[in-house]
């Protein structure tokens, strides 16, 4: 819950709608892929800061404009869902628009960043869901707040159902191309079904569920999870020094890559602090590098994979449960969309916090946005409707923190509930000194 | 088949006699002429040579005569020159067209229905109903401001809209007329609901810095018949002003045309009205002749006013929870059609050819006669013009027309089309027709060309233009990119 103090500081709220500049057709439908509908109970919130320099000029109607022919491009996030008669949801590409929300802010980008309140970016980005009515529910909000320093804050509020953060990251970066007028020509034809990308690993007629995801209660309409507990999101900054130093200590002279390293860590302090039951299963998001086609969306090209530790993970030395997870993440993504399937795409699942999921978000372009030719200041993503397990995010760092060295800091946000939120972080500055 | 062929031979012959009919009285004079002339050449021949030359001496003229006689042939001619009217030309128009930023796509249209009326569904129920059968496509434009939930129509949102609408037509006819501003003479401005002080021509005389004693003319509140209305005082002033030139733009702005109440009657317009405004140059200059694309031939007013019904049918009235809107009374379209008789009455007997009047005339009086049931007989109208600009003020005034005239689904073709397009432009919506009916390489030369425009009062205007040269499919205009398109097809009901 924001403070009450807190809900004036976003002001003068307007809505509008932006869909794409021309005709998409009648009759146009896409059929999400059961990859797709597994992911549809989250939500991508992201938030890009703007200096001043970098929005000089830019007045509403010059926001907007380029966004018509961008959203060309993009017709399907205009669209809206239907079930079809067998209750599989489908996207109606009826050029709807996506919302856009216009607000103002009296503090400044700074002033607001120093602020290190994590919540309060629900302020700067629409908590929508899809639904309770699935045709008139938009699929992506983007919120553009004006702060009293000339900057801006682009909030862009993303149904996962549509792609991953990498697709939602693209998609954002070209709306940058078109206001730069450097969109390509032809709007980049989008396949109608992914489902074929990717072969499932093991068809098997398997009955249960596989180990990442988690079959929730039916939702209906009102595509969103209830939480037991109330969850808190919190950042640390990895520079690229304190990476080093915690990879050494981690693995001694084998080199693990910071993103496991990071798991490692973060998973054995999580078990420690965690007091109802130790994480046994983790589940972990990589993008799969060459799987992925420019300016396309998708869900099946990020590795859902899950570790499976059989030994006592807040006891053991770091460097096996690192080796664990370089070693012994199984894909599962087949066995997902076998799952999905065998419902007819009816069911809903939630994958991130299912169990305690980590999602590597190194290789996502967040800083390519570029307005006026400037990196936005700061970016940061989170998660809505994950389970009670959490989610850890590694994104990568703003342009100001490259290290000296080749390798770079990273930004680690954690989704935890509440309960445990002081003892990580008491836990992580005692035993790995991260602040 | 055996069966079809009586029938079809029947018909057939039928159509052969109307037409020898109308080919005899429309020529009939033609044809009484020839004989008598091929009797006076026989005579002359019969005559000779000698007789003639005799006839001629015969004939005393001394020079008193011959002057008096020329003078009178002069004089007799000269009053004929000057108190014929002059002749109006259309030189070029221009259409707005909206960007695709402002489009309105339907499912956009019944989103925002719903949450601004989120506490009337069935007044969205409603709306959703008149959009599927409207008739308009998925390109039709409003204002930046109308996009907003809830909208936000301020008199600062209205001017801009004014001026992006007005001054991109404008700046389209000067640019392909090659006009300049200063050589306007006259200017008539029109737009029915949105009437700021200063006027909108006040506003188009300073962005362009018309002359100082140029003759401007604003005209408010005359409805979607406002554009005829407009070209009629422009003929009347270019009758009185020689070699002038004459712009009229015909628009209607929308932004404070929103009705965000729950009043059926009033939700209609919400529904049909779209941006558009057209700006149109007419001028008696001579020399214009060449290059001009129409020539005015009669404008014909109707005011149905004096008529109750008829004046509140199309009513701007606050509704019940004190919310501005336009309210349209249920017999909108037999008042429509009573109108269009009223002006069909006086438009016949200017252009229909001879022989339809002699049918209408014999039928009239075979009615009031005989008094029988017969079926008043309703002219062709297809003899007198080969283009049709209905005013596209809905799906159903199109097919009212449609039925009333006879007219086949090629003549209101451009009506239907740019409706689609364009949605309801008002005063405008004739230019974007005639523009269709250019863009699609119709235009000969010679052509005559129908334009009827209804509007509150409630006016029924007709003006009739001839085409002066055949017109190429221009390279410019509100169709360029999409011409090519049309005709769609028009479902009945369109699935939201």
């Amino acid at each position: 819950m924001v403070s009450s103090d807190h809900l004036n500081l976003v002001y003068d709220i307007k809505l509008s709608s932006v869909g794409p500049g021309h005709v998409t057709g009648s009759d146009v439908v896409h059929e999400p892929s059961n990859m797709d509908l597994a992911m549809k109970l989250h939500y991508l919130r992201g938030v890009y800061f703007f200096s001043s320099e970098a929005v000089q000029g830019l007045t509403v109607y010059r926001i907007k404009e380029p966004m018509f022919t961008w959203l060309n491009h993009y017709y399907r996030t205009c669209g809206r869902f239907r079930r079809s008669n067998s209750g599989r949801p489908l996207i109606k590409c009826n050029d709807c628009g996506v919302r856009i929300i216009e607000a103002k802010c009296d503090k400044t980008i700074d002033e607001w960043l120093e602020m290190k309140d994590s919540s309060l970016t629900k302020l700067l980005v629409s908590n929508h869901i899809v639904g309770p009515e699935l045709p008139f529910s938009p699929l992506v909000f983007l919120q553009v707040t004006s702060f009293k320093c000339g900057g801006m804050s682009l909030g862009l509020s993303w149904a996962h159902v549509l792609g991953d953060a990498f697709s939602a990251s693209d998609f954002i970066n070209m709306w940058g191309q078109a206001m730069a007028n450097q969109l390509p020509q032809h709007p980049v034809d989008l396949p109608k079904s992914f489902s074929m990308l990717v072969k499932p690993a093991n068809r098997s007629q398997l009955a249960t569920d596989p180990l990442s995801i988690k079959r929730v209660d039916p939702v209906g309409d009102n595509w969103i999870t209830a939480n037991n507990c109330k969850m808190e999101p919190f950042s640390f900054h990895i520079t690229a020094t304190q990476l080093t130093q915690l990879q050494a200590k981690i693995s001694g002279h084998k080199a693990t890559p910071p993103f496991e390293c990071l798991c490692t860590i973060f998973w054995q302090s999580i078990a420690r602090v965690c007091s109802r039951h130790e994480p046994e299963i983790v589940t972990v998001c990589k993008n799969e590098r060459g799987s992925r086609r420019t300016g396309t969306l998708s869900n099946s090209a990020q590795i859902i994979s899950t570790v499976k530790a059989d030994f006592s993970v807040k006891e053991a030395k770091p460097k096996d449960v690192a080796a664990l997870l370089v070693e012994h993440a199984v894909d599962e993504r087949g066995l997902i969309e076998s799952a999905v399937e065998r419902d007819g795409g009816v069911s809903d699942f939630i994958i991130y916090g299912a169990n305690l999921t980590f999602v590597n978000l190194e290789e996502a372009s967040f800083y390519g946005l570029e307005l006026n030719g400037q990196k936005p200041v700061h970016v940061s993503y989170l998660i809505d409707g994950i389970g009670d397990e959490g989610v850890v995010l590694v994104a990568p760092p703003g342009p100001k923190d490259s290290g000296k060295d080749s390798s770079e800091g990273k930004i680690v946000t954690v989704i935890l509930p509440e309960d445990q939120v002081m003892e990580l972080k008491s836990e992580l500055k005692r035993e790995w000194s991260i602040a | 088949m055996p069966q079809a062929s009586p029938e079809l031979s029947s018909s057939v012959k039928l159509k052969y006699v109307k037409l020898g009919y109308q080919y005899l009285v429309n020529h009939i004079l033609t044809l009484l002429l020839i004989p008598i002339m091929v009797g006076v050449l026989i005579e002359v021949f019969r005559l000779g040579p000698d007789e003639i030359l005799n006839l001629w001496n015969s004939l005393h003229f001394d020079l008193v005569q011959i002057l008096c006689s020329s003078f009178l042939i002069i004089f007799a001619a000269t009053v004929y020159f000057m108190s014929k009217p002059r002749s109006i030309y259309l030189v070029d128009y221009a259409c707005y067209k909206p960007p695709g930023m402002l489009r309105v796509p339907f499912a956009t249209f019944m989103e925002h229905a719903r949450l601004v009326l989120s506490s009337q569904p069935k007044s969205v129920e409603f709306q959703t109903r008149i959009l599927e059968r409207s008739g308009l496509g998925e390109e039709t434009c409003l204002p930046l401001t109308i996009h907003y939930i809830p909208p936000r129509p301020t008199m600062e949102a209205a001017r801009d809209e004014a001026q992006l609408v007005i001054f991109s037509a404008m700046d389209s006819l000067l640019n392909k007329t090659g006009l300049k501003p200063k050589d306007i003479d006259i200017l008539i401005v029109n737009c029915s609901i949105f009437s700021p002080t200063p006027s909108l021509s006040a506003m188009v005389i300073n962005k362009y810095k018309m002359r100082s004693n140029i003759k401007s003319f604003n005209l408010s509140g005359m409805g979607c018949s406002a554009g005829l209305i407009s070209i009629d005082l422009a003929r009347d002033l270019l009758q009185v002003h020689p070699n002038s030139n004459a712009i009229v733009v015909s628009t209607e702005i929308i932004t404070p045309n929103c009705y965000q109440g729950n009043q059926r009657a009033m939700l209609v317009p919400n529904c049909l009205f779209r941006m558009g405004g057209a700006a149109i140059l007419l001028t008696n200059r001579r020399w214009e002749r060449r290059r001009a694309k129409y020539r005015l031939v009669h404008v014909v007013r109707t005011h149905k006013g004096a008529d109750d019904k008829a004046y509140r049918c199309v009513m701007e009235e606050e509704d019940p929870e004190g919310k501005v809107g336009i309210s349209l009374s249920k017999d909108l379209m037999v008042i429509a059609g009573e109108a269009l008789k009223t002006n069909i009455t006086t438009t016949g007997p200017l252009v229909l050819p001879a022989s339809e009047q002699l049918l209408f005339l014999l039928t009239l009086i075979g009615r009031k006669i005989f008094k029988q049931n017969w079926k008043p007989y309703i002219p062709d109208f297809k003899l007198a013009f080969e283009h049709f600009c209905i005013h596209a003020g809905g799906r159903a005034v199109i097919d009212e027309l449609q039925q009333n005239l006879q007219l086949s689904a090629e003549h209101v073709e451009a009506s239907r089309m740019a409706l689609h397009r364009f949605g309801n432009t008002s005063s405008s919506s004739l230019w974007y027709e005639l523009s269709y009916i250019e863009a699609k390489g119709r235009m000969k030369k010679g052509d005559r060309i129908w334009q009827i425009a209804f509007g509150s009062g409630f006016k029924c205007n007709s003006a009739i233009w001839k085409c002066n040269r055949s017109i190429q499919p221009p390279t410019d205009g509100p169709w360029l990119d999409c011409i090519h398109r049309y005709p769609v097809h028009i479902p009945e009901v369109v699935k939201l």
